[in-house]
């Protein structure tokens, strides 16, 4: 009997054992991040997000960084959750050494709020490409401006714009529009011509109408700075007479009905899949789109990518890049590589290779993509009209909306799209956010 | 052999203590965290938080989407309870009292949504409702009723009413089992006594079935409710994520996207003690509402 009790006893013991074991902090001891000669080594940690890109650049790169540092033992976080579960790294002031931010549940800004982020703006300034040019020179974009501090280094220039198949285009004549009133015309044709709604977005996710087609058109029509006085929330900017005119050419293309009666249901793939399937004729994404669709690209299609046109007639094409920043963790346990990572990351050698590898490109300028035949076609065509300042404007935005910000105005948006609400209604609604947004910063 | 007091107290902390420990871990701890952190403004995503006293509170009251959350949440309750209760009654006296041959086999039909994730249901439904390829739109094409067709959960009108349908027809099957368990305990000799009284099929029903099913009811009905206060936004969340405007946001999803899409998790915890104590408040109510003197006959 007495032995029995014992071994419950035991057992129970081992439980709480077991839990405190498992609640534990663990900290492991990072070996000496400074090698015999004084070399880069140690553990250097890399958080990645895989999303419509793909991981393969990024092996491709470690790899020959291995190479290069032998005594650094890289280790890797990647895949399409990573955000999510290394959030808790995170908040317990853990974090990985060096940090690309993409994907869902990632904030560059909120990030920024919250201190995360090493300040690398001196940093910098002192690091110099291969040919001797200064890389703080060399982005196509700058990094974003946090108060005159960098805490991040833009590593992958995407834009949105509009997206056809250059193949139904072509063959039945349908013209590519060049501005709002060209887009009207157009899709009345295709209306007629193929018995569709020509317009397909998200209606799950607003955001991907407002920052493809949406941030061009405020650029083109108010410039750098409306478009930063929308993002901001700046008192008066999304009730101005500009803001207003775009929302009512929106209006227009509801009342026409050039947009997809569905599209309040589709997510973002299957607003993709409508627009390969010629359920419709342009869809407003990204770069990332045929990478992203790759296995479900129907014979024949022939993707044809332009800025959005819903620029006025007497303005040019506008662009706003999307760029995924690369950053350094403020409590890195290991700068000293983090920096060599980084700094080794950016050469146009890679910035090629990530063309091949993604579809897209990467945030270096004097890039020529020309010569290299492993880079997709509109790619190239995509890069040669952004690079032709008579047909295309590149507008920057100061950051990122903040999700505080771009979820209310999501929500009146969709509303608008599915013909619930009117352009005047929008513009209220969307002021009162950007008020209760100010006053949340308070 | 006559147990000692120290061997009964031993082997009740044996039971009790690893049950406790586990509820402490797992229940109380995240409870008194969630309330901790309704007073702090905190992102959530990193170590920086702020206390902010009851701001977090203010601001609840102050949301105009929080009410609508809350009507959308007892929405579904209301239409839950009654769908899958009247539904799940049906095929239980059906499958029990009609003599049916093929009853075994509706019985694992019916009941075969149950052991299906939440999660692959909503996604399922996503497709029966999609657009132009969905079951529901091609159905009513077929039927020559096109103008009846829509975009379903993309209606700011018609999302929260079609989140209704998957949801009733997920819980059906569990409630199901529950109710024949009950009318199977109902000895058959009443029934033939009402029989030789004169008492039709239906009065059968409701002077005998359903007060002898009662217990079965009610626990029904209060578990359909509280799963649906803390359970409604995974099916929200994956058909549609709140939207379109918020016209599906219920309390859960609302939570969600405050706490981790909008990176305001002090004020998402505070949504989450909303939840509880309308929670609580729901089923003392009905508690009360369902109180009934144990019917035997």
């Amino acid at each position: 009997m007495k032995i029995q009790r014992g071994f419950w006893f035991l057992l129970m013991l081992a439980f709480v054992l077991v839990f405190v074991a498992a609640c534990s902090d663990d900290d492991d001891q990072v070996g000496s991040n400074v090698g015999e000669n004084g070399e880069i080594a140690g553990d250097l940690e890399i958080q990645y997000f895989v999303g419509g890109y793909g991981d393969s650049w990024w092996k491709e790169v470690i790899a020959d960084f291995k190479a290069a540092y032998p005594d650094v033992n890289i280790i890797e976080h990647a895949g399409p959750n990573i955000n999510e579960e290394m959030r808790s790294r995170w908040v317990s002031n853990d974090p990985p050494d060096v940090v690309y931010i993409d994907g869902a549940g990632s904030s560059e800004t909120q990030m920024v709020e919250d201190g995360q982020l090493m300040d690398l703006t001196e940093w910098v300034a002192g690091i110099e490409l291969e040919g001797g040019d200064k890389l703080s020179e060399s982005f196509i974009v700058k990094p974003a401006d946090y108060d005159g501090k960098v805490y991040s280094l833009p590593l992958v220039f995407d834009t949105w714009g509009t997206w056809y198949d250059k193949a139904l285009f072509e063959e039945k004549g349908y013209n590519v529009p060049t501005n709002f009133d060209e887009f009207m015309a157009s899709m009345s044709e295709i209306k007629a011509g193929e018995g569709i709604e020509p317009l397909v977005t998200s209606g799950q996710h607003p955001y991907y109408f407002l920052r493809g087609m949406l941030y061009p058109a405020f650029a083109a029509a108010g410039g750098e700075e409306l478009l930063a006085d929308v993002i901001t929330g700046k008192e008066g900017a999304w009730s101005s007479a500009e803001v207003l005119e775009i929302m009512k050419r929106v209006e227009k293309i509801v009342d026409e009905g050039m947009f997809d009666s569905g599209l309040g249901a589709l997510n973002h793939t299957q607003s993709q899949m409508n627009f390969l399937l010629h359920e419709n004729a342009f869809v407003p994404v990204g770069f990332w789109l045929p990478n992203e669709m790759k296995n479900d690209i129907p014979d024949g299609f022939d993707f044809g990518f332009i800025p959005s046109p819903m620029n006025a007639a007497d303005e040019k094409y506008a662009i706003v890049p999307d760029l995924r920043p690369l950053a350094i963790a403020q409590e890195a346990e290991n700068p000293a590589a983090a920096k060599a990572f980084v700094e080794f990351v950016f050469t146009r050698e890679y910035a090629s290779s990530f063309s091949e590898h993604t579809g897209a490109i990467m945030n270096l300028n004097g890039v020529d993509l020309t010569q290299n035949e492993n880079v997709p076609a509109y790619l190239m065509e995509a890069n040669a009209m952004i690079n032709d300042p008579d047909v295309v404007q590149i507008y920057e935005k100061p950051h990122p909306m903040s999700a505080d910000l771009e979820t209310p105005i999501g929500n009146a948006l969709i509303s608008l799209m599915l013909g619930n609400m009117t352009a005047e209604e929008f513009v209220q609604k969307a002021e009162k956010a950007a008020a209760d947004y100010r006053a949340g910063l308070k | 052999m006559v147990q000692s007091k120290k061997q009964k107290y031993w082997f009740l902390a044996f039971c009790l203590v690893p049950t406790f420990i586990m509820f402490a871990i797992f229940t109380l701890y995240p409870l008194f965290s969630g309330l901790y952190y309704s007073f702090f403004d905190w992102s959530g995503s990193s170590s920086n938080k702020e206390f902010i006293g009851f701001e977090n509170y203010i601001k609840l009251f102050n949301d105009a989407i929080i009410p609508d959350t809350i009507v959308h949440d007892y929405f579904l309750v209301a239409t839950k309870v009654i769908g899958i209760m009247v539904l799940a009654m049906f095929f239980a006296v059906a499958l029990t009292q009609l003599k049916i041959k093929e009853a075994p086999f509706y019985r694992i039909v019916f009941f075969f949504p149950n052991i299906m994730s939440v999660v692959v249901i909503g996604i399922l439904w996503t497709f029966i409702y999609n657009p132009s390829l969905g079951l529901v739109n091609s159905g009513l094409e077929f039927l020559g009723l096109e103008e009846w067709a829509k975009p379903w959960i993309g209606d700011e009108k018609w999302a929260l009413p079609s989140l209704v349908l998957p949801a009733v027809w997920a819980g059906i099957g569990l409630f199901m089992l529950m109710l024949m368990g009950g009318i199977a305990n109902i000895s058959e000799s009443y029934y033939e006594a009402a029989k030789i009284d004169g008492a039709s099929e239906w009065q059968q029903f409701w002077r005998i079935t359903l007060p002898l099913v009662w217990p079965q009811i009610k626990v029904s009905i209060l578990y359909i409710v509280i799963t649906t206060l803390n359970g409604s936004f995974i099916l929200v969340q994956v058909m549609t994520g709140g939207g379109p405007n918020n016209s599906t946001h219920v309390m859960g999803s609302y939570l969600y996207q405050q706490a981790f899409r909008q990176y305001n998790f002090g004020y998402g915890a505070t949504i989450g003690v909303m939840i509880l104590i309308l929670s609580l408040i729901t089923v003392l109510v009905l508690q009360f509402l369902m109180r009934r003197e144990k019917v035997e006959y």
